[in-house]
């Protein structure tokens, strides 16, 4: 480029470049035009860095996509012992041709249809309720559906399995009816488990909305003499419906990209399910590469599909609603029906959370399921093999522990710096790199782990690529960060996002440097939601299934593939015991995490996330109205 | 004849309800009024009257409790204890509660509430099909309330299509077309800007004056309350500290409160002996104030009321320059008189430093006690 331009300026007369007055026009109009060519061909240091944050992405998320795609219509491009680029659709005739493989993906369809409904009404039902009445216990209420989200699904799985299986824990308690066992381990107990587990985003999605009407369109309306009824039917509802179509596609995209339970309970119904048949053509002998790669492009043309559809809905939704400011809300008051709520959204809790924990708890306490709730089935090695130097589960819980970690800061810091970068960015950047992360948050996890397995095991330079390299830890740590990365930056940049720019202006006219800004001004001011974005990030990484599953190094597996490798041998004791120490473990980690982060989020100044970020802003809903993978 | 007619629909539409029944004499009667929130006394034992198609403004600080009256007044809160008569018809006390919907109480919000998902036209029409009204009526109102807030053009627009302007209108064509009893203004002007601000306000006001309604307006902006009402409620601290005519407020207000309250006033600290007010640490002559009692006292000095030094040769104050305004008509000057600050409206120029003296029409001398 400098070539070229140095090439055309000899051509036009560089010489001409200092002459001063006595220019005649059309001369001074060519100096002028090139004069802006080279302030716009100079290189800057921004340029770099957004080049760096473009190829990140590309490495991150947009290659190995790219790889699945192309390996979809190219089949045979990996084959390991003909390889050919040759284009055929032939897998994916294979795909709708075997029935087996046809019936998968209408029975993703089914589920995650069914389950888009029935999660938008509990969620939507238990954020009206929660929001708008005067609940007792409504702060222990509130923070159910958080604890629900961060536990992942597949152990909902495992512990719904050893509640409701034929002698399993409710139908030793006599509280199973005949037959609900088998009708359970099919699509009603998938639809039961899933909307269990996926009413917090509907609650956070609707939650969300709710918080952005405020009471004022209610009162207008009752003072213009409609009842109660009528205002819920003609005001409150037609606003809340783009909010419910939203929460209706976030849920159904889940329920498509679920892994956890499509491993699990799915697996044990002989339920097929699209992500599930990919994992087991990327994890047989040979890999079936052609049958993963057309199934990995049939479920991300359905997550397109959703995430356009939400796009549209979502565009709709801003023209609709004139504030999307949190407003204050005033609760209805129930007299005695306040009590019944109450018990009723306990009743979820108990449902979604305090049942499945309760299970794998006393599982991981119990010899065995079958000798059931009694003194003498107790025992405590499975949670001493799990606290054992050197043992399968320890280890595994270790390794957990340690890439969670090393995740979550890779993630959180290259958030920050990014979300620092976005907020002066150009245009163009911020809407691409957004839009990116927000897509990336629709990828199904286990579409983007086939991914990783097709570029550093099979493309060239990447599969001798030292470090990451395939096998190695260190390309799962990658992965996990891909997988985190979306969450994460919506977080931080959110938080970044509400400070006003003439903060940093300010001190920068008064002289203060780059860093010495980042860590005096912008730092303590976004302290607490980089702390939450950190937790949140370990968390989910301890728990992380299918790049897990797919990327296990050779070094030795994390907890997750491990849990569901002693529950798929019918070793429910090590596989509970490994659960309860990893959440122990994770929550602990968590707690310890935040207490020091506090103390030294003290020590810098940091301001409370309601100090610093203005209330019309709700970052857990802008997170959850993502959707996810 | 309109209040009457409007006197009969809510005499039918309170008996539905059940209210209890009183002679007509005031729009709104508000009679110990008490309310709690958050563990602080929003009002206090507040009284307040407002005639059939008089307009009264509630001023007040922040926190003084006139969006809480107004909100009482609508329903949507509920008063600790006391009552609220509509009409001559109580609509809340101990034993009686009427709900909103039943009160015909149209209300203006701050940002309007209108419903984002209806047209113009859905959001006049809504309140009315609430009261089931036959159609043809219902179109017959929602035409004339259009046509008075010049809105025909606009009818088939959703509120998010419309200026801020246009939105207010929209709002008070909607509580206009449900022919309420009373109206209630929230700071109705607040989120326009200040040149369309004044226009909105007059419009508004020649708009509920023409059809005889009745409001209660709440602003903190006293130009705004002195421009539109025929009485205005100061209010301090949940009571209404004073309740009459803004001329009478202008001159002659209760207290130091609302004289400081109305804005532009100067207070200077003092004692009154004999008809003459001296002020505090001044060292000027004392200045004849007929209508002042003996005692301690406060001088309230209204910018316009300074003359120049000759008009009033015994009623003279002098002080140093220490800053000065170009007001369009006038200099407003910022005096120091002795250890005060005064503000007078000045024909001329006066450099800052430069000794000023003027005089005060005796009669202008208002010494309010204490």
């Amino acid at each position: 480029m400098a070539t070229t331009l140095d090439h055309d300026l000899h051509q036009e007369g560089v010489a001409d470049f200092n002459r001063g007055p006595g220019l005649h026009a059309p001369r001074a109009h060519l100096i002028t035009r090139w004069r802006r060519i080279l302030t716009r061909a100079r290189p800057r240091p921004g340029h770099a860095i957004d080049a760096l944050i473009y190829l990140a992405f590309f490495l991150l998320i947009g290659l190995p996509l790219l790889v699945v795609l192309i390996q979809a219509v190219l089949p045979n491009l990996f084959d390991l012992n003909a390889a050919d680029a040759s284009f055929s659709l032939v897998p994916l005739a294979r795909v709708f041709a075997s029935s087996r493989l046809a019936v998968s993906v209408l029975n993703s369809l089914q589920l995650a249809a069914t389950v888009a409904v029935t999660a938008t009404i509990l969620g939507g039902a238990f954020a009206i309720a929660l929001m708008r009445c005067n609940l007792p216990g409504r702060a222990v209420i509130a923070t159910v559906p958080w604890l629900v989200f961060l536990t992942p699904s597949y152990l909902k799985g495992l512990a719904w399995v050893l509640l409701m299986s034929p002698g399993g824990y409710l139908a030793q308690l006599g509280v199973l009816p005949e037959g609900l066992d088998h009708a359970f381990f099919a699509l009603p107990g998938l639809v039961f488990v899933h909307t269990l587990s996926l009413f917090p985003l509907a609650s956070f999605i609707i939650g969300g909305a709710l918080a952005g009407l405020g009471n004022e369109f209610e009162e207008a309306a009752r003072l213009s003499g409609a009842r109660p009824l009528r205002v819920w039917l003609r005001i409150t509802l037609p606003l809340l419906a783009p909010a419910l179509a939203l929460s209706a596609i976030a849920t159904f995209a889940e329920v498509l990209s679920d892994f956890g339970l499509a491993s699990t309970i799915a697996r044990l119904s002989n339920f097929g399910v699209l992500t599930y048949g990919i994992y087991a053509a990327a994890s047989s002998y040979p890999v079936d590469f052609p049958m993963a790669g057309s199934q990995s492009l049939i479920l991300l043309s359905l997550v397109v599909m959703v995430v356009l559809a939400d796009r549209l809905l979502r565009r709709q939704a801003a023209m609709r609603l004139i504030s999307g400011r949190a407003k204050p809300v005033r609760s209805y008051v129930l007299k005695t029906w306040r009590w019944p709520l109450a018990a009723a959204m306990l009743l979820i809790a108990l449902f979604a959370l305090a049942l499945p924990l309760v299970a794998i708890a006393f599982r991981a306490v119990s010899r065995s399921l079958d000798a059931g709730l009694a003194w003498n089935n107790l025992t405590a090695i499975n949670l001493v093999s799990a606290v054992t130097w050197d043992s399968e589960i320890n280890g595994a819980l270790l390794r957990s522990l340690i890439y969670a970690a090393v995740t979550a800061l890779i993630t959180c810091g290259f958030a920050l710096l990014l979300s620092i970068r976005l907020d002066r960015a150009a245009k163009v950047m911020r809407p691409v790199v957004l839009g990116l992360s927000l897509g990336a948050v629709a990828i199904p996890g286990i579409v983007l782990g086939f991914g990783y397995i097709l570029v550093w095991n099979r493309l060239p330079v990447f599969r001798d690529w030292p470090f990451p390299h395939y096998g190695a830890a260190s390309l799962l740590v990658l992965g996990y960060v891909a997988a985190a990365f979306p969450y994460c930056l919506v977080i931080i940049v959110n938080a970044v996002g509400q400070l006003a720019p003439n903060l940093g202006d300010a001190a920068r006219l008064f002289g203060v440097g780059a860093s010495r800004r980042l860590i005096r001004i912008t730092l303590p001011l976004v302290w607490l939601s980089i702390v939450t974005a950190f937790l949140m990030t370990f968390i989910r990484t301890v728990f992380e299934l299918p790049m897990s599953q797919m990327l296990i190094p050779l070094a030795g597996p994390p907890a997750p593939p491990v849990i569901l490798k002693f529950f798929s041998h019918d070793q429910d004791g090590p596989a509970a015991a490994l659960s309860l120490a990893a959440m122990i473990a994770a929550g602990g980690v968590a707690a310890l995490i935040w207490l020091a982060a506090r103390r030294l989020g003290v020590r810098l100044g940091a301001t409370r996330p309601h100090q610093a970020i203005p209330s019309g802003q709700n970052t857990a809903s802008d997170l959850m109205q993502t959707g996810g993978a | 004849m309109r209040t009457a007619i409007l006197s009969r629909q809510m005499d039918n539409a309170l008996a539905t309800a059940g209210a209890t029944t009183a002679p007509i004499s005031q729009a709104l009667a508000c009679s110990g009024l008490t309310k709690t929130l958050g563990g602080r006394r929003v009002l206090q034992d507040l009284d307040l009257a407002v005639a059939p198609a008089e307009i009264v403004s509630l001023i007040g600080a922040s926190g003084s409790g006139k969006t809480t009256l107004l909100r009482l007044i609508a329903g949507l809160e509920m008063p600790d204890s006391g009552s609220i008569m509509l009409d001559g018809q109580t609509v809340w006390s101990r034993d009686r509660q009427v709900p909103p919907e039943r009160r015909r109480i149209g209300m203006v919000f701050q940002d309007y509430a209108l419903w984002p998902h209806m047209t113009v036209d859905g959001n006049l029409a809504f309140g009315l099909q609430s009261q089931n009204l036959a159609a043809a009526d219902i179109k017959r109102r929602v035409d004339h309330a259009l046509e008075v807030t010049r809105l025909v053009a606009l009818r088939e627009r959703h509120p998010s299509a419309l200026s801020g302007g246009q939105q207010q209108r929209v709002a008070i064509a909607r509580c206009l077309a449900a022919r309420p009893a009373l109206m209630l203004f929230d700071e109705p002007l607040s989120n326009l800007d200040a040149a369309l601000r004044e226009d909105m306000r007059v419009e508004m006001m020649e708009l509920v004056r023409q059809e005889g309604i009745t409001v209660l307006y709440v602003t903190h902006d006293q130009a705004e309350a002195m421009a539109v009402s025929d009485r205005i409620a100061v209010m301090r601290a949940g009571v209404i500290a004073q309740f009459d005519t803004p001329q009478r407020i202008y001159d002659t207000p209760a207290d130091t409160f609302v004289a400081s309250f109305i804005g532009g006033f100067s207070l200077l600290p003092g004692e009154a002996t004999g008809g003459y007010f001296t002020v505090d640490k001044y060292s000027g002559s004392p200045l004849r104030a007929p209508a002042a009692t003996s005692g301690g006292g406060t001088l309230v000095l209204r910018p316009e009321d300074a003359r120049p030094a000759e008009r009033h040769p015994a009623n003279r104050l002098s002080g140093i320059v220490a800053s000065r305004a170009f007001q369009g008509r006038c200099w407003r000057l910022v005096v120091t008189i002795g250890q005060h600050r005064v503000r007078i409206d000045w024909a001329e120029d006066v450099a800052p430093g430069s000794v000023v003296e003027f005089s005060l029409p005796p009669e202008r001398c208002t010494v309010l006690p204490g």
